[in-house]
């Protein structure tokens, strides 16, 4: 079992030290890649800035608040990113056939898909998002025990869980519609937007669902709350603690339902 | 006259071939209605407990965002920056100026058959019956109405040329993260797309007002909204013009160099 | 034993019908209506170890359905498939390693990266011994030139060097069944030479199965002692290509220069074409000899010119999808 998991590591780092390769062959595409995506992050936090100069505070949060909760959220969809975002063009391998490849090799093919490739661009993701926490917790004053650095990893760890979780999930869509890209941009990305402000703006029909169904509410603002030390009269702040229990759950069913959609590709060959 | 039908031909058929992709155009008007939900609820957020901010209260506020969005929503349908460089890259922008038409006027065309498509079957529907179901402040007045469409106009021709220009730096560039995250940035912010430029800090409000992006959005929409009137009004519809025909001229300037690169160097 | 058993395969796909116009799309949402089409039905056939087939079939005739059950990425409707003995869709990961695959539309390769990379990954993925690769690819870079890029990434090659690198790399791992569907599409005559050889070589050699599939029969011709051809889903023919020629091949052209232009009727031969005093009849070769064929034209006027055409594997088969044997 040891063995068999060891290889897989070995092997996956293999095929990602490959992709990586590929994609530092353009040297100055490498750098300008990560770059602009910090800058694009950077542009967002300009926003908020300018946004709550005139307004001080949004549903009582400061500042650097926002920015600790818009950079939590960064900083775990970077790493999702860095594995995961070529789940969501995934539609295009199986339109154009070039998934079979997928299943001729003694490799599992979640894994060999995901070993694909390994977007170094989410460096820029990560950048901006170190460095906005790091600006963050200075401005903020902020003295976190060692549970609470705990609670800061599960986070992370647990938002990296979650946000893939969804992008797997949407690549699945592929297996039954041929088409995945699309969801992402229509469905994904403005709820990941809606994420970076605070939570309880929105209704309460959006509150659970972002909290029961799809649980981004446990990628930043509830974990927010406890490392911010804010109140919520209805989230427990310890709620926020078990970020990383949801993500693994969360991964799990979302990984299950890809393999679902495996095997109607496998009798269905679409 | 012979041109103009001809340029009216590409209009004609890019709006049928929308038709085809109208899934597409389904889906970017979900996602656009999330995001005027998502500005919706933060300015509500930020509003709360206060009458009016820098003397704009809510509801010409809530009113600015619809509109705002829905412009945004219009020029969705337009060629995005990307698919611009894309053609550059692959080189079929190097096989158009072979055709006898000018390829600059041509897309306008295109993307104006497109986004009629879209406008008509998708944003404008929705935009009504949210108007209507929120019971939204419109303009009061033809002339508010008639000076509201010239701007917005004004705004997708401005937008139209620069995003071209930007998109034919591709020619000189080899990567184009940078100048992509640039329009994007200034296209957000500086155009008043989500935050009015009343409620920019001083100095920035200045200098957006000596930017061109403010004619894309921020003038059209303060328009409708009633922030614009009078004087101010016409000034900043003179103000708009100006930088269309400074953005016009730039792209043209672009253009003859990018046309003149490829002739010589083959794209 | 045999390398690969098939008995009673069949393959349907449900799809859902299209709905036409914006309501039936919308009225798809709610409702689907599902026809079922046959791919595959009710094919059986066995190869044995060290045999070279050829798989043949129009488009849509069933031919990728059937390579993609045997490789393991299609599960049958129903059926039995065994490839070495295993099932593929049950132990797919373990059928992978005596398979070797070529789709030569697409590159089974890293699109992105340098040529040799691609196959210093393969020996991890299939757990290639260090001297076991060292010998496989000093073999196949001597008979296919690989290093002439070896450091070009895969996307950049012509497609004959793609060719050449997604067939050694198919090999790598010495499988004992090889899976070429289409290895020479889109290839010039030298390329086709090269790789036929190659394709040859292995087979001899090494002993490896080979199942072909293609549409040029002269891949067939060169290689396969024994061709299997399906057509809307079912075998059709199964045997060799002699046979087929004696079998099917009955009707000759004979085409004559006549003095006179005029119309030869004669009973049982068919006049294909004229051009002037020029004829091409088709005859059947169990109704009449040449011979006498000659003769019977002969008594009518003076004959020119005389040549005769033997059947083509080509027009052979052509002639059994028309008239559906």
């Amino acid at each position: 079992m040891l063995a068999f998991w060891l290889r897989g590591y070995r092997l996956y780092f293999r095929m990602v030290g490959a992709s990586i390769r590929a994609q530092m062959q353009y040297r100055y595409a490498f750098f300008m890649n990560i770059l602009g995506w910090a800058m694009s992050y950077a542009g967002t936090a300009v926003t908020m800035w300018v946004m709550l100069s005139s307004f001080k505070a949004l549903a009582g949060w400061t500042f650097w608040e926002l920015i600790f909760l818009f950079a939590l959220a960064v900083l775990s969809w970077g790493v999702c990113v860095l594995f995961f975002s070529h789940f969501r063009s995934m539609d295009q391998y199986i339109v154009n056939g070039t998934f079979d490849r997928f299943l001729i090799r003694p490799l599992h093919p979640f894994f060999h898909f995901m070993a694909m490739k390994f977007d170094v661009g989410a460096f820029g993701q990560l950048l901006f998002s170190i460095a906005a926490v790091v600006i963050a917790y200075i401005q903020l004053g902020l003295d976190w025990s060692l549970w609470k650095w705990g609670v800061f990893l599960g986070a992370v760890a647990g938002g990296v869980f979650i946000q893939s979780g969804i992008v797997v999930l949407i690549s699945a869509i592929a297996f039954w519609t041929t088409r995945s890209e699309r969801f992402y941009w229509v469905v994904m990305f403005p709820a990941k937007s809606m994420m970076n402000y605070p939570l309880t703006l929105y209704p309460r029909i959006l509150q659970w669902l972002f909290i029961f169904i799809m649980p981004f509410a446990f990628v930043n603002y509830l974990p927010a709350l406890l490392l911010l030390d804010k109140k919520h009269p209805v989230y427990s702040p310890y709620w926020g603690s078990v970020s990383l229990l949801v993500g693994i759950l969360f991964f799990w069913i979302c990984y299950r339902i890809w393999m679902l959609g495996l095997s109607r590709y496998k009798s269905t060959g679409s | 006259m012979k041109q103009l039908r001809m340029y009216l031909a590409f209009s004609r058929k890019a709006f049928q071939r929308s038709a085809a992709y109208r899934f597409d155009a389904w889906t970017r008007l979900l996602s656009n209605v999330i995001f005027l939900c998502m500005w919706g609820f933060i300015w509500y957020g930020l509003y709360s407990g206060k009458e009016s901010v820098a003397g704009v209260s809510f509801e010409s506020m809530l009113s600015y965002i619809v509109i705002s969005q829905m412009l945004q929503g219009i020029h969705g349908a337009g060629t995005p920056l990307w698919e611009i460089q894309e053609r550059v890259r692959t080189g079929d922008i190097a096989m158009e100026i072979m055709r006898p038409y000018d390829y600059p006027t041509r897309t306008l065309f295109s993307d104006l058959g497109n986004i009629a498509f879209h406008f008509l079957t998708a944003v404008l529907p929705l935009y009504v019956v949210l108007f209507w179901l929120f019971d939204l402040s419109i303009p009061s007045s033809l002339t508010q109405w008639g000076l509201f469409l010239i701007s917005a106009v004004i705004g997708y021709l401005i937008r139209y040329s620069i995003e071209l220009t930007f998109g034919l730096f591709t020619f000189w560039l080899i990567e184009t993260g940078g100048v992509e995250d640039i329009f994007y940035f200034s296209i957000s912010l500086f155009s008043g797309s989500v935050i009015p430029l009343w409620f920019f800090p001083d100095w920035l409000e200045s200098v957006a007002r000596y930017l061109p992006f403010q004619g894309i959005f921020f003038v059209p929409n303060s328009i409708f909204t009633g922030q614009l009137q009078g004087q101010t009004l016409v000034e900043a519809l003179l103000v708009q013009f100006v930088w269309l025909i400074i953005s016009f001229l730039i792209l043209r300037f672009v253009w003859a160099k990018a046309t003149s690169k490829i002739v010589v160097q083959g794209g | 034993m045999n390398a690969i058993e098939v008995k009673h395969l069949s393959k349907q796909y449900v799809i859902a019908k299209r709905q036409e116009g914006m309501w039936g799309a919308i009225r798809s949402l709610f409702h689907r209506e599902y026809i079922t089409k046959t791919a595959v039905e009710d094919v059986s056939f066995s190869i044995e170890a060290g045999e070279m087939v050829g798989y043949i079939g129009p488009n849509g005739a069933g031919k990728s359905t059937t390579i993609k059950m045997l490789t393991g990425i299609l599960v049958p409707t129903s059926g039995e498939v065994r490839v070495g003995g295993l099932v593929p869709y049950k132990e797919r990961q373990k059928n992978a390693r005596q398979i070797g695959v070529v789709f030569g539309q697409r590159s089974q390769l890293w699109w992105d990266l340098p040529t040799i990379e691609s196959f210093e990954l393969l020996k991890e993925v299939y757990h290639i011994s260090d001297r076991r690769y060292r010998r496989n690819m000093d073999t196949f870079t001597e008979i296919l030139k690989l290093d002439e890029f070896f450091q070009t990434p895969v996307r950049q090659l012509s497609l004959g060097q793609r060719m050449r690198a997604d067939i050694a790399a198919s090999l790598l791992h010495d499988p004992s069944i090889l899976f070429l569907d289409e290895p020479t599409i889109g290839l010039d005559v030298v390329a086709k030479e090269r790789m036929r050889t190659f394709i040859q070589e292995m087979n001899k050699e090494r002993g490896i199965t080979v199942i072909l599939t293609t549409h040029d029969m002269s891949d067939i011709e060169k290689l396969c002692k024994r061709m299997i051809l399906i057509d809307k889903g079912r075998v059709m023919y199964d045997g060799g290509l002699e046979k087929i020629k004696e079998h099917f091949g009955t009707s000759r052209i004979l085409i004559v220069d006549v003095e006179k232009d005029i119309s030869l009727n004669i009973e049982g031969v068919e006049v294909i074409r004229e051009e002037g005093i020029r004829k091409w009849l088709r005859f059947n070769r169990e109704e009449y000899t040449a011979a006498q064929l000659i003769q019977q034209i002969s008594e009518k006027t003076e004959i020119i010119d005389i040549s005769l055409q033997e059947p083509e594997i080509d027009s052979i088969i052509r002639q059994m999808y028309e008239q559906g044997l």
